[in-house]
């Protein structure tokens, strides 16, 4: 009993009952939900936004917030595509230039937001617009389509029997969950967001810190813009539309507090993989895009209530069997 | 000084027969602190009625008992002979109680005369709201208390004391009968100071009552009618002022002898520990210079807003020096970060715990190893293990208990989560501690054992650099004592050798007390009555 009070208390509990419930939902109302074919799809949608994700929750956590993802993964698909099709750089070049250039990009919201002292929600919504402006300016509005026969294989390859962005978005998250949990710079994210004042006073530099979670969220938008072009095997400047709200969605969803100092890893990727199957049932029901919009939304203010409400459920619960755990 | 005789005292005048507020037996309790015993009150219309006490005494929160900002769990509070009770502030001020509160409560990015009329704004027959009758409301207002201010300033291009005299001006427009000022001058000069006395008079001379709540005794002599003092949130005595001396006063509000509750030991070894040179900072510092013993406790005794907080900032790398000297065990120290100050092996334990010291997403142990993470590591990475080890030491340590290392730390008490802080910097193996107000708002179990600690902590050879409002305490625990006033450094002595009223006299500027024989004799003539 106590166990399962424990269990309501704990951060994850919310999102991944919240999780469970559209599970169940999906595959009930469609046959074809629970079928390999339809999982492997799911694994592929969710591949990006997952990705993204990670420097999403990163900025998050620091007590920040990062609109910009969705527009620099748009401006890496199409540099991708420029300096692979139009330059005939090696693809792994390509690669590895692009992944420079999101950390980039992430340093420069990052600088702007601590030693500039703009709040970040603006400097991010300001390089929303400029970073997607570069992508239409470099492309002159046009996308780039068959980049590279090279790509496909990154996203469509597959190893055991699963698609490898599965592995991908595996070893990212183990490697961001390793970072926040057993890095001196992980914990020193949660500490700037959870008091940055007290942080500052214990020695942290704040400042560098809130750098580097932006510096990681433009890694990680790069490297969900590798994605992209891999799956689609072009690059636009309308790619990412939705990636900069999905990203903050599967994050809140996942129990990320906006005020920082909340959240995990392991809560992002259950927050993600909601989003996924929302969508995902909504397309296998053939629902308009737009009612597909408006649910994805109706599910994040649930998951969130549901959150909200976790601590009281977990006291309730006590109470009904007659234990006090809600100390 | 006049404020030690009757001179320049309002004499006491026969009150009239009805209060305009009795409050009867009145008592309130937090968790863990019984904040108001028994407490019986009253205040009359034009009479400035001073409440005094040490922190904790209860003062704040009977006048918010009276503001309706707390529920009284027994007792009575008469208006004008009736009983009422409240169950929020907006009902007192229906009432007629305004209060001004330490903390302001203007919106900054107003202007003076929307701030005034704030939430009650007249309405014009169109049903938008009248600005004729916002300005004029204004004006007769600032006119009424002689202010000189700008009905259209924005608020935060005010100074303090402005922004401080527009809040009372805010009050006073609310037509109240009854003004609750709790530390009015904290944030005021001296000329300003003079101006609210007279805004005082002129309010009391409108049959105005006022609970005026200060820590300075000169102003309390120079403007209260009559005084009531608590003590642990008990009644001591209610006097008209003509009738008290500062010492009278001031051992009411002690009420025992100091020595016995403080569990003082003197580790002061013979080597320095920081030496500070004519420091001068942005930030208000004026040549101070002062040296810190290896094991040594040294207090900086001052008023709020005296510069002890600024000096303290100075020495950890929060203000930018802009002259004068800093040296930790003879090496230069003057840091631009708190980094710096840490790495140094300095610790700092700030005023408000709950804003600048706990992390409330984190249990006890991350508490305790955020400033030195470097030793929980393995190889490169954190080691959970290790820092659950240190957590468990720790929390035995400083009693703590053993829930505190699963959870996180707000559900400690305010005392416990002082020692989770005192613990980071045990760890941190600082060699110099500052602490500023290290037992503000808990309870004397918990005092106890930061006194403790704060032995422990000398005995071990580190400095202790002791901030506090509780001049008791301050002369108590220190080795040695700095006055501070205005941001200096007034006088430099041995703790053992200045009494509370010499501290508070040279804090407050009016001098030191010089009738300490009269003060005797009131101790052998018994305590004060209580009733």
């Amino acid at each position: 009993m106590d166990r399962i009070a424990k269990f309501f208390r704990s951060t994850v509990a919310g999102p991944l009952v919240a999780f469970l419930v559209v599970v169940v939902i999906a595959s009930l109302a469609s046959d074809r939900f629970m079928m390999p074919q339809n999982l492997s799809n799911v694994s592929l949608q969710v591949a990006t936004v997952a990705v993204v994700a990670i420097g999403a929750t990163l900025v998050i956590l620091t007590g920040g917030i990062d609109l910009s993802p969705g527009s620099t993964v748009a401006l890496v698909t199409c540099t991708l595509a420029i300096l692979v099709k139009n330059m005939g750089l090696p693809l792994p070049v390509g690669i590895i230039l692009v992944l420079l250039l999101g950390a980039i990009l992430g340093f420069i919201n990052g600088f702007l937001s601590t030693f500039m002292k703009i709040p970040s929600f603006i400097v991010t919504l300001a390089t929303m617009s400029i970073y997607r402006g570069l992508a239409f300016l470099i492309t002159n509005g046009t996308p780039i389509f068959s980049v590279s026969t090279a790509l496909e294989p990154l996203f469509y390859g597959k190893f055991l029997g699963l698609p490898l962005p599965v592995f991908y978005v595996i070893g990212l998250y183990a490697v961001g969950a390793f970072f926040l949990r057993s890095t001196i710079q992980g914990r020193a994210i949660y500490a700037v967001g959870g008091n940055e004042s007290a942080a500052r006073l214990t020695g942290i530099h704040v400042n560098r810190v809130r750098l580097l979670a932006f510096v990681l969220s433009g890694l990680t938008a790069s490297v969900g813009g590798v994605l992209l072009t891999a799956w689609l095997n072009s690059g636009s400047p309308n790619y990412g539309a939705e990636l900069g709200l999905q990203s903050i969605a599967a994050a809140v969803i996942g129990g990320a507090s906006l005020t920082g100092g909340i959240g995990s890893m392991v809560a992002t990727l259950i927050g993600a993989l909601t989003v996924a199957v929302v969508q995902n049932g909504l397309n296998l029901l053939a629902v308009p895009a737009s009612w597909q919009e408006i649910t994805l939304g109706i599910v994040i203010i649930l998951a969130v209530a549901l959150d909200m409400w976790r601590a009281d459920m977990g006291r309730s619960f006590g109470r009904l069997f007659g234990l006090s755990v809600g100390k | 000084m006049s404020v030690f005789t009757d001179e320049g005292v309002m004499p006491a005048v026969a009150p009239p027969r009805e209060p305009l507020w009795e409050l009867r037996g009145i008592s309130k309790a937090f968790p863990g602190v019984q904040a108001l015993d028994d407490v019986s009150f009253s205040v009359y219309p034009g009479e400035v009625h001073a409440l005094l006490g040490e922190n904790g005494s209860g003062k704040s929160t009977l006048a918010k008992c009276v503001a309706g900002v707390h529920q009284p769990e027994s007792g009575q509070m008469l208006f004008q002979g009736k009983a009422v009770t409240f169950r929020n502030p907006t009902e007192a001020r229906s009432l007629g109680v305004a209060t001004i509160y330490q903390e302001f409560s203007l919106i900054p990015t107003l202007t003076v005369a929307e701030n005034i009329y704030l939430g009650r704004y007249p309405r014009n027959v169109a049903g938008t709201i009248d600005w004729t009758a916002v300005q004029q409301g204004t004006i007769k207002v600032l006119e009424s208390l002689s202010l000189t201010l700008d009905p259209d300033a924005i608020v935060q291009g005010l100074s303090v004391a402005e922004q401080q005299l527009v809040e009372i001006a805010k009050a006073i427009s609310l037509q109240s009968s009854l003004l609750i000022m709790d530390e009015p001058t904290a944030a005021l000069g001296l000329v300003e100071t003079q101006h609210l006395m007279q805004i005082i008079r002129r309010l009391t001379a409108q049959n105005k009552a006022i609970i005026y709540i200060s820590h300075r005794l000169d102003e309390v002599f120079q403007i209260a009618d009559r005084v009531t003092i608590l003590k642990d949130g008990r009644w001591v005595t209610t006097a008209p002022i003509s009738e008290l001396k500062m010492g009278d006063v001031v051992r009411s509000m002690i009420g025992f002898d100091i020595e016995q509750h403080y569990p003082k030991e003197h580790n002061t070894q013979p080597k320095t520990c920081l030496e500070v040179e004519n420091l001068v900072t942005e930030n208000g510092i004026h040549g101070v210079s002062f040296t810190v013993y290896v094991g040594e406790v040294f207090g900086l005794g001052g008023m709020l807003g005296s510069g002890r907080t600024e000096i303290a900032r100075a020495i950890f790398g929060m203000d930018r020096h802009t002259s004068g000297k800093v040296r930790l065990f003879g090496r230069e120290a003057r840091f631009r970060t708190p980094s710096g100050a840490v790495n140094a092996g300095i610790g700092l334990i700030p005023e408000n715990r709950k804003v600048d010291g706990c992390f409330f997403n984190f249990e006890a142990p991350k508490n305790i190893t955020i400033s030195r993470l470097k030793e929980v590591l393995t190889g490169p990475f954190l080691s959970l293990s290790k820092e659950y080890k240190v957590g468990e030491t720790y929390v035995k340590r400083m009693n703590l208990h053993p829930s505190a290392l699963e959870k996180s730390v707000k559900f400690l008490s305010g005392g416990n989560q002082q020692k989770v802080i005192v613990a980071r910097w045990l760890f941190s193996k600082a060699r110099l501690l500052i602490m500023d107000e290290p037992t503000q708002g808990i309870d004397i179990g918990a005092k106890l054992e930061v006194y403790n600690v704060i032995n422990e902590l000398t005995a071990a050879g580190i400095s202790i650099i002791l901030i506090s409002s509780d001049f008791p305490e301050l002369l108590a625990m220190s080795d040695r004592v700095a006055i501070v006033r205005d941001g200096q450094i007034l006088h430099i002595t041995e703790a053992e050798r200045m009494t509370e009223y010499q501290l508070i006299g040279m804090a407050s500027g009016v001098g030191e007390s010089q009738e300490p024989e009269k003060i005797h004799r009131q101790q052998e003539a018994g305590e004060t009555p209580h009733g």
